[in-house]
Order: structure tokens, then C-alpha cells, then sequence
């Protein structure tokens, strides 16, 4: 830890206006692709969870993801007539089936839920569904575990074999790769603080970071400002056909043309004070 | 389909591969009677690294002698912080199981619960590593581990570890990760790794002698013991790894005079035919 090469390059009191700027300006376009990608990420992780439930010919698959601001895990697609109650749960990542795959990395499956009734009757309240097995496997790459698979209910067995929770293990690591591709860093939070922290090292408290990213968003916040609408209708634009997109394209460049000889300095509005 | 999967720890144990496993063993002279018999662990310590045990579930036996919680430090740049369970809970269910395992193993055997699950990636490692630290310095002579760490910066610092348990004379049992890749301290050599194999039988070891995972134990469905005195039937190398901590705790109270790498020898000497 005390290695010379690990010693910060700025301290965070040092951050002048200029750099505070920069990570606000930062912060913004982060949360503008944020905004645009928000469809083609959930995308990804549908055909996740339906593909789980095609291989292993399950009643349902769900996936959580881990949220680092709220320290939850959050279910957030599933596939399968069944399983679609679990979707919106949060679980600390500590407890249950689901926290202990998330934290420990280790991919495991149970069989016969319904034989321990303290299980079955709190996850029937919340989700109104009881399976009789579970495959849990961890969401994991090199640079981490972003939540969490779950298969439910081999529809030929009845429980899941040691294949099945290795096989578990394989699929989930490359849905993984599929959806870190497809997601432009979340949690514009978390993009800021892993920007700040690499400029400043370990030595700056996670509060003094904390405030400079609190600093940073600021903006991004405000219900006012007139970009938010304009990146919903463009990211409503991706649904529509390619006939479309060339034409609805073509009619957006004439106008920020326009726009652009209306005044040069609201165009340069994404830009940074200062910057 | 599923042959043309990576090959994942658990395959040299299962059907037919056993096969591969014919080994000319070079302690032909030892059996079980000899390694494990008559004893039934006591004097003997195993520490659960894990989610906590549940020191009044009937799996336990009562032998949870004391049991600590790993926690991050307010500030990070402290060393997380071992405090004292006084409750000894397991908020999931998982240490128990393990602990239940060893317990109808060796019944005489101490155990102790380290309860390690962090919040997040960086904090969870940290956490983990922490509370393998504090088994070593309490002595405990078994430590069973089926969870690890994936994080290449944590790769030094388990790495040391596992050399200083092996210097104190601490066995660390380690499940191996079901996805191949970075998997501490499972994957080091001074450990004895473990995944599962797919017979229906807790007192069937197999030896691997290609390593890094040397030994397969009973892991597929598996009647463990669960949160809230409850049971559960359940699968994966998790619970394998405590099977061979259970032996080895056996091994080390029958002979206290032997070293983590005679253990692991007796383990592999004494181990199923693969022919069984």
C-alpha cells in the first residue's frame, strides 16, 4: 500500500473550479448516454433470462443487479409466465440465496424449497410464486460481480446436477460480458467516483469524494432543464423503424442547423463553464 | 450440448472420468482405520469462514465455542474491525450447512463461525481476508473456506495468507469456484481444494492427482442444515469442501503430531477407489 507508484496525483482540496467543471460536464454526458441507453441495456438483459429459461428448460429465470449507491441487489427482468412477481425485490447483498451467491462468488443450487417452510412462505408472500429448485450463479468478469442469475424449476428434473450449476456458472459469466457491452456505465455515480478516485488515489475519504460527485451532479438533477425531454424524445426514436430513423435524422440535423445559426452560444450548452 | 461446456473443477470426479483419477498411490500401508479410526475429532478446532453459523441448530450439536463478525472499518484506511457475534447468527443459512457437514463428521470437533460477507467487490474481499487472518492467529488447526476471491488486487495478499496458515500449521480447505478463472486462496497449492462428485455417499473422497483441485467430495444434493433450525437440500462444491474438512479434522485428532501437507496426504492416500 505504500508503494510509490500508487502515491495520488491530486488531492481532492486541490480540485479547482476548473476540474470541478470538467467532472459536472462529465457527469452530464454520462447521464445523457445513461438516458439513451436505458432500452438496449434492458433489452440485454431480457434475452438473458429468456435464453436461461430455453437452456435449461426452466419455468422461469430472474436476474438481479447489484446497485452500489443503495447496497441492494434489485431483480430487475424475469422470464417466464411464473416468475415475473420477484421483478422490483430488492435483498441486501448479504442475506438469502441470492446475497450469498453475490458475495461469495460460488454458484449453487437447492432443491426441495418447499420442504423448509420459513423459506417458502416469505418468498411466496413477495413474489407468489414457490419453486420447488433454484440454480443461483454469480454475474462475475474481471473486474467484478454485477449480480446475480437465478433458474428456477428444471421442468424434466426434479432438482438441478452438478452440470447444470457449472453449466450455470459458464452461461451467467457470458451474459456478464453481453451486459457490460451493452451498458453505458449505469450509475453515473458510480462512473464519477471510480474517475475521481483514480485521479486522487486512495488517500482522499470516501466522504471528501462523496461531495465532489454530489457537486458534480448537481445539475444532472434539475426537472427544468430543457435537455432531459429533448434525450427522452431522441432515446423514443430508437424504437422506430430504419425508414423512419434516416428521415427523423435528416429533419433533426436541419433543425440543430437552424438552431446553430439562431445562437452559436446556446449550441455549446453539453460544454463545460469555462471549459 | 453440454460435453462441449469449459470443463469445470467438478468433471474429473463425475462418471466415467473417474476412471482417469488410477493413481499408483505411494502409501499402500495406510487405510481409514488407521488415518480416522476410533476418533471423533475432539481436541480439534475448525474454523467456519462463511455467513455465520447458527450456534442452537441441532446440526451443531452444540459445538460453536465462539463466533466473530468481519466488518469494514468506518475509515478505509483501517483494518476491518473482528467483533465478538454474541447472538451467532447466520443471516443465510450456507455456514451452517458447512458447519452441520463437519459436525456429523467429526462430532468431538470444536467449531468456530467467522462471519465474513462484505458489501461489495472490493469490501467483500478485504473482509474475507481478514477474517482468514484472525483464524490463523486463534491457532484453529482446520479452517473450512467454500467461498473465495476473484480479485486479481487481493491476489498477494491471499496469496500470503494461505503461505502463513501453512507456516502455522493451519489446513485450509477450499472449495473450489464452479466457473474456472481467478479463484483465491482455492486455487493455491498449499491448499486443499475441493469440488464435488456426483455419488450419493458423504464418506466417498476421490484423489485428484492433477491439480489445482486434488480432491472431490459429496456435493450433489446434499441434505444440509438451514437457516433458522431449518434443512434444505442442496448442491454445489460449497458443500463438498466441508466433507474433507471433516475427515481432515478426524486425521489431525488422531494424529496432532501431523503437518497440513501430511494431511493432505493421508487424505489422498486413504481416498475411494475411483473403481468404487
Amino acid at each position: 500500500m505504500t508503494d510509490p507508484a500508487f502515491r495520488p496525483r491530486r488531492r481532492a482540496a486541490s480540485f479547482d473550479r476548473d476540474a470541478r467543471a470538467a467532472l459536472a460536464a462529465i457527469g452530464r454526458r454520462a447521464e445523457v448516454a445513461r438516458r439513451l441507453e436505458l432500452g438496449s441495456a434492458e433489452a440485454v438483459l431480457r434475452s438473458v433470462v429468456e435464453a436461461a429459461v430455453a437452456l435449461f428448460e426452466a419455468e422461469a429465470a430472474s436476474l438481479a443487479l447489484y446497485e452500489p449507491a443503495r447496497n441492494v441487489l434489485v431483480f430487475r427482468v424475469a422470464a417466464g409466465e411464473q416468475g415475473q412477481g420477484v421483478v422490483g425485490l430488492e435483498i441486501p447483498p448479504d442475506r438469502g440465496l441470492v446475497g450469498y451467491v453475490f458475495s461469495s462468488g460460488q454458484a449453487l443450487a437447492i432443491a426441495d424449497v418447499r420442504a423448509d417452510p420459513r423459506f417458502g412462505r416469505s418468498f411466496a408472500e413477495q413474489t407468489q410464486y414457490v419453486p420447488r429448485s433454484i440454480v443461483a450463479a454469480p454475474l462475475v468478469d474481471g473486474r467484478g460481480t454485477l449480480g446475480v442469475l437465478e433458474v428456477l424449476d428444471k421442468r424434466s428434473e426434479a432438482s438441478f446436477s452438478l452440470r447444470d450449476i457449472e453449466l450455470a456458472g459458464v452461461f451467467a459469466r457470458q451474459a456478464t460480458v453481453a451486459i457490460r457491452a451493452s451498458r453505458v456505465e449505469r450509475d453515473t455515480s458510480t462512473l464519477l467516483r471510480s474517475v475521481i478516485g483514480a485521479l486522487t488515489g486512495d488517500d482522499v475519504p470516501p466522504a471528501g469524494i462523496d461531495a465532489l460527485v454530489v457537486a458534480a451532479l448537481a445539475q444532472v438533477d434539475d426537472p427544468d432543464d430543457p435537455l432531459w425531454p429533448l434525450v427522452e424524445q431522441i432515446a423514443a426514436l430508437r424504437r422506430v423503424g430504419p425508414e423512419h430513423r434516416e428521415l427523423l435524422g435528416a429533419l433533426l440535423d436541419v433543425l440543430v442547423r437552424q438552431a446553430e445559426r439562431g445562437g452559436g452560444r446556446r449550441a455549446g450548452r453539453l460544454r463545460a463553464p469555462g471549459g | 450440448m453440454t460435453d462441449q461446456v469449459l470443463p469445470a473443477w467438478s468433471e474429473p470426479f463425475v462418471g466415467a472420468r473417474r476412471d482417469a483419477l488410477r493413481h499408483l498411490p505411494p502409501f499402500g500401508t495406510l487405510d481409514r482405520e488407521w488415518a480416522i479410526g476410533g476418533t471423533d475429532g475432539s481436541g480439534v478446532t475448525v474454523a467456519i469462514i462463511d455467513s455465520g453459523v447458527e450456534r442452537d441448530h441441532p446440526a451443531v450439536g452444540g459445538k460453536l465455542v465462539r463466533s466473530v463478525r468481519v466488518e469494514l472499518a468506518a475509515d478505509s484506511d483501517d483494518d476491518p474491525l473482528v467483533l465478538d457475534d454474541a447472538d451467532a447468527l447466520d443471516v443465510v443459512g450456507h455456514g451452517t450447512a458447512c458447519a452441520g457437514i463437519i459436525h456429523a463428521i467429526a462430532p468431538g470437533a470444536d467449531l468456530v463461525s467467522v462471519r465474513v460477507l462484505g458489501p461489495d467487490n472490493r469490501g467483500k474481499g478485504i473482509v474475507f481476508a481478514a477474517g482468514l487472518d484472525w483464524a490463523i492467529e486463534q491457532g484453529v488447526g482446520v479452517m473450512n473456506l467454500s467461498l473465495s476471491s476473484k480479485s486479481d488486487a487481493l491476489f498477494g495478499l491471499f496469496h500470503e495468507l494461505a503461505d502463513r496458515a501453512y507456516f502455522a500449521n493451519a489446513l485450509l480447505v477450499c472449495a473450489a469456484n464452479n466457473v474456472p478463472g481467478n479463484s483465491y486462496p482455492s486455487l493455491f497449492a498449499s491448499v486443499v481444494s475441493v469440488a464435488a462428485h456426483d455419488l450419493a455417499n458423504p464418506a466417498a473422497w476421490f484423489y485428484n492427482p492433477r491439480p489445482p483441485v486434488e480432491f472431490g467430495a459429496h456435493g450433489l444434493d446434499v441434505d444440509v442444515a438451514w437457516r433458522a433450525g431449518g434443512r434444505m437440500t442442496a448442491s454445489g462444491n460449497s458443500f463438498a469442501a466441508p466433507h474433507i474438512a471433516g475427515y481432515a479434522a478426524l486425521i489431525r485428532a488422531k494424529h496432532p503430531e501431523v503437518t497440513p501437507f501430511e494431511v493432505k496426504a493421508i487424505l489422498a492416500a486413504t481416498a475411494t477407489p475411483p473403481g468404487a
